[in-house]
């Protein structure tokens, strides 16, 4: 904006919301102003802030984690016993590839995008991101991605060849509905979000840390997600060419994967874990992020050898590209790529271990405070280790031909994706909530939320090893009698348990809806620092205003904030950590040396509407009226040239008049120079 | 978990009432080489994740805040961090050495003295005997579906393919799955050391009846074997002028024959599978009741007693009564009926003419015929006759 937010000089008073009455501009053709908006829906649809972005992508992912957690309830319950009838085979089939997708591409990307995108300027203590509107295209993107793809389940039914989709068992003669067409193009909207999102977090991370953050002073959250953000420019490419090729095969009968034509359907599966591997560590590396900063802070002690956590984080980056065709021991890959992708996983295990075993080491000698966001980060320790061991155990290549394509599977993969990334999600919700939010989360009814979704999880995915290993397959929409046994293992009774842990769980997930709606009704306002937290973000006001810091902060150590509140007062070898300042005497000390003037990005209309001719452009091929997408091609070349023509900043006229210079609130807005 | 689940299943897996696809019973060369490399990794990653779990454990009861004082802000000892990354390493090369050797022993296919083909369908295997002088000698190909046949303590070499989509074969007990994949050929060894029926899955998902898509390895010892060979090898039987089988003959010719093959049937030249069926080929039903199970080995010829006669049946038992075959006295009349009158009711498949546009108007499954009682009756007494 042209806006400059004017930090206060004194102690902070309470803001006094002040509505914005919105001026008309003075610029003579509207289409090309700048929406100056603070307050209402235009203030969030038009915002290119980070935190109001990053808050929107949490909500939206939230939201679809709820529909994939009801289809996930819907799959257990046709399976709690034998001959399940609750849903055809046909909406089973459609059930766990939308639960899979949704899961993975609404709810965990963005999840993580929104945790980055609030959370790495202010832990690298920046304003804002380097590239403001394309990060608000890319949230929008996303949503429309989402929005398509659930669109399918109203418009014929969903896609039902599973979130791999192989080929040829997606093509049209097999998978007739346009589930497909939607799936492919929903995504590839999506994928949109991740790439900018991607790029956008890169040149944010590597260009904007404040002075004195070293990349090896960066908090290990920040460099999970640079990790991350380098996966995903990577990997999406592949995944965009897979549904680029998959849409040509489907609505323009191009010949990519099929055998009759001479084609190899094995392409498609390459093309896919190519990206599908690198895809699993893209999921669950934000989580190593979140708990290497929630560990540390709750035992009082800094993560135990940080530069080999960050090490193994990059290694695992670097690895992660060297296994995909461990998804594919069973398809006739040959014993020598067998044999070096076996070889490959199972040192990919190595990075891995060290990660659990400097978590084990942060808490070893410390002080820990059991809140619960410790205990969700404890429990990813604890889960996320039976997945890597299970993990292991099919790396070894002849072992995982009995076992792939079975429960067996299932259950590693969810001790992998639920225990680490979800288990890591929570604990960040529950740590930086008060960030976000301004109020602490009820740890009473997070206690709750906690046990039960551990309690849940194991009952609903500890019994599926014994499934596996017993020969239940994926992906059947029935199982029976026959062929289930009578004895301890018996898949009757487990499948039971499965279903009726996945209701806990469930109920679980109901507790943390419900702490949610508990403290923004009844919550006190947080204190400034809650948890005697140890990085920059923690260095302003809950929540943070507009332009994040007052004065962007100097950095001289790793964990800045908690250098700057203890002292080691020890002689020698002895330690004596003394507190020196409280938090409020930092952020004074701060806000004594606030910035004269401050420059914000201003809002735009123009990233909604460049993302909303997509879908037009989508639904256009899926029914084959290409004059639909040719006007939304038109519509998005108008929208991308009023994104280029719209003023750097919004005009001095559109602000309110400036207030009198009263030394009041520190939101208010005034005119620039 | 892992570790109680991974030692009650190395103590509990000698119990014979596991499911049928068990994959910690082996019952061959190929899966004992598997379990023998699986187990001892379990044990390992059971022991460490225990170990982890205790330290966690132990964390949480010692350091516990009591009010002690701030501890040490150490940054980590790189000694230990080092000697910590290596001891992994090194237990992961001792699991990488045995894991690669296995590897290439069970994709060895030289030493196999049998050979069967498999192709697999939406939703059913298709098994054909080539003629080699392997299995005993084969002079003449012959085919059956849902159930494969081998002889005992022999390495038989089953070279498969898929007329649609993947699919996968798997005999848990004898070997670990191998993917068919339409216009490749994949080979996996299979051997079982003593007679007996072999459950296994489809697992490559497959499309709507993925879950209804089975198969057994029924293993005969070596002169079993050559008697059901020669059954199935044997000239057409007609059955008897004026019988209610031979009404059913010409029922089978005019409602089932443009699809099924039954081997010396005239059937007027009417058989074109590949102008109704998307994937080209239907079931052979020459020998159908030597098969105990049909529809993808999804459904049961035998009634739920003969059933049990069989599968669990002794290993010295098992040879004599799977060669009886399906007696009119162990026919499971309900499920046939029901299948011939109206197969997508009780599988699901892709037969509705409205919905084929995609193929062709071509079927994926076995359309419902709308027969009436009579003709069901008549059918199911021909189809007896095909032992």
């Amino acid at each position: 904006m042209a806006i400059i937010e004017r930090p206060a000089t004194e102690p902070v008073v309470a803001p006094t919301p002040t509505p914005a009455p919105i001026v008309t501009p003075s610029e003579a053709f509207g289409t090309f102003r700048r929406p100056v908006e603070t307050t209402g829906w235009r203030a969030w649809v038009f915002t290119v802030d980070h935190k109001k972005i990053g808050v929107m992508y949490g909500a939206a992912a939230l939201f679809f984690f709820v529909v994939a957690g009801l289809e996930a309830l819907l799959i257990r319950a046709q399976l709690a016993g034998p001959e399940g009838t609750v849903l055809s085979a046909d909406v089973y089939n459609q059930m766990f590839t939308m639960h899979a997708t949704t899961m993975i591409f609404l709810f965990a990307i963005p999840m993580a995008a929104g945790l980055a995108n609030y959370l790495v300027p202010l832990q690298i203590g920046a304003r804002d991101v380097a590239f403001p509107r394309i990060n608000a295209f890319g949230f929008w993107c996303f949503l429309a991605g989402g929005i398509v793809l659930n669109l399918s389940w109203f418009l014929g039914g969903a896609a039902d060849g599973g979130w791999f989709m192989y080929q040829p068992n997606a093509s049209v003669p097999f998978s007739p509905t346009n589930g497909v067409d939607f799936w492919a193009l929903g995504l590839q909207i999506a994928g949109i979000a991740s790439l900018t999102g991607a790029i956008n977090l890169i040149v944010t991370i590597l260009n904007m840390r404040a002075p004195g953050m070293s990349l090896m002073r960066m908090p290990v959250f920040t460099w999970m997600i640079l990790v991350t953000q380098f996966l995903l420019v990577f990997a999406i490419p592949v995944i965009t060419v897979a549904f680029f090729l998959l849409t040509f095969q489907r609505s323009f009968d191009a010949a990519f994967f099929s055998p009759a034509a001479g084609a190899d359907p094995l392409l498609w599966q390459h093309l896919f874990w190519i990206f599908g591997h690198p895809e699993v560590y893209i999921l669950v590396l934000p989580s190593f992020g979140i708990v290497s900063e929630v560990l540390p802070v709750f035992s009082k002690k800094p993560l135990f050898g940080y530069p080999f956590v960050v090490f193994s984080g990059i290694a695992i980056g670097f690895l992660g590209w060297g296994v995909w065709a461990h998804h594919m021991f069973a398809s006739g890959l040959g014993p020598v790529s067998v044999a070096v992708f076996a070889t490959a996983t199972m040192a990919i295990a190595v990075p891995t271990g060290v990660k659990i075993i400097n978590w084990t080491l942060t808490m070893w000698g410390g002080k820990l405070r059991f809140t619960t966001a410790m205990l969700f980060a404890m429990g990813l320790v604890v889960q996320f280790t039976i997945g890597g061991l299970s993990g292991v155990t099919h790396s070894v290549a002849p072992s995982d031909t009995q076992q792939t394509d079975t429960y067996y599977i299932v259950a590693h993969f969810h001790y992998v994706l639920f225990g680490g990334s979800v288990l890591g999600f929570f604990a960040g919700f529950y740590y930086w909530w008060p960030k976000v939010f301004g109020k602490c989360l009820s740890e009473r009814l997070g206690r709750w939320n906690f046990w039960l979704m551990i309690i849940g999880m194991n009952l609903t995915f500890g019994p599926m090893h014994i499934l596996g290993l017993q020969g239940q397959p994926r992906r059947m929409y029935i199982w029976t009698t026959e062929r289930s046994g009578e004895g301890f293992f018996n898949l009757g009774f487990w499948n039971l348990v499965s279903s009726i842990g996945a209701f806990i769980l469930a109920v679980g997930v109901l507790f943390f809806l419900t702490n949610i709606v508990h403290t923004h009704r009844k919550g006190a306002p947080a204190p400034l620092d809650p948890w005697d937290a140890r990085t920059l973000e923690w260095i302003t006001t809950n929540p943070p205003k507009e332009h994040n810091f007052d004065r962007v902060p100097t950095v001289s150590h790793l964990d800045e904030f908690f250098h700057r509140k203890y002292e080691d007062v020890g002689e020698g070898d002895a330690h004596d950590l003394r507190a020196v300042a409280t938090a409020e005497e930092v952020l004074a000390a701060e806000q004594a040396q606030a910035d004269a003037q401050i420059h914000m990005p201003s809002p735009s209309y123009w990233p909604i509407v460049v993302a909303a001719t997509l879908p037009v452009i989508a639904l256009g091929i899926i029914y084959g009226v290409y004059i639909v997408s040719i006007v939304g091609a038109l519509l998005m070349v108008f929208g991308i040239f009023g994104w280029a023509m719209e003023p750097g900043t919004a005009p001095d006229s559109d602000f309110d008049p400036s207030p009198v210079d009263d030394g009041g609130p520190t939101t208010e807005l005034v005119r620039s120079e | 978990m892992l570790a109680v689940g991974a030692i009650a299943a190395v103590t509990l897996t000698a119990c014979a009432e596991d499911a049928p696809q068990d994959t910690w019973q082996p019952e061959g060369e190929n899966s004992t080489r598997i379990h023998n490399l699986q187990w001892p990794v379990f044990a390992i990653a059971g022991v460490v994740g225990l170990l982890v779990f205790l330290a966690i454990v132990w964390v949480v009861i010692r350091y516990r805040d009591r009010g002690q004082p701030i501890p040490k802000q150490s940054h980590g000892k790189p000694a230990l961090e080092i000697a910590l990354t290596i001891l992994p390493a090194l237990i992961l090369v001792g699991v990488a050495v045995p894991t690669v050797g296995t590897l290439m022993a069970l994709a060895e296919t030289d030493d196999t003295e049998c050979s069967v083909n498999v192709y697999g369908q939406q939703w059913w295997w298709e098994v054909e005997y080539p003629e080699q002088k392997g299995c005993g000698g084969i002079d003449r190909e012959f085919v059956t579906s849902g159930q494969m046949v081998i002889p005992t303590g022999t390495k038989v070499l089953v070279s498969g393919t898929s007329r649609d989509v993947i699919h996968s074969w798997w005999i848990p007990a004898l070997n670990g799955k191998k993917d068919m994949v339409p216009g490749r050929v994949h080979t996996v060894r299979t051997q079982a050391d003593e007679p007996g029926i072999y459950a296994g899955q489809c697992t490559e998902f497959c499309g709507l009846s993925h879950a209804n898509m089975r198969m057994e390895v029924v293993a005969l010892d070596p002169g079993d074997f050559e008697t059901w060979k020669a059954n199935q090898l044997k000239p057409y039987a007609a059955p008897e002028e004026g019988s209610i089988a031979a009404e059913g003959e010409s029922a089978f010719i005019s409602q089932c024959a443009r699809c099924h093959v039954v081997d010396g049937l005239d059937d007027g030249g009417v058989n074109a599978p590949e102008q109704f069926v998307y994937s080209r080929t239907a079931p052979n039903l020459t020998n159908l009741m030597t098969r105990n199970t049909f529809a993808g080995a999804t459904f049961d010829l035998l009634t739920d007693e003969c059933r049990e006669r069989v599968w669990e049946a002794t290993p010295e038992e098992f040879g004599e009564r799977y060669l009886e075959g399906v007696t009119p006295e162990c026919l499971n009349e309900v499920d046939l009926r029901a299948w011939i009158k109206n197969a997508p009711a009780m599988k699901p498949m892709y037969t509705d003419g409205t919905k084929l546009g995609p193929t062709d108007g071509r079927s994926r499954g076995m359309p419902a015929l709308g027969l009436n009682d009579d003709q069901a009756d008549q059918l199911v007494a021909y189809l007896l006759e095909r032992n």
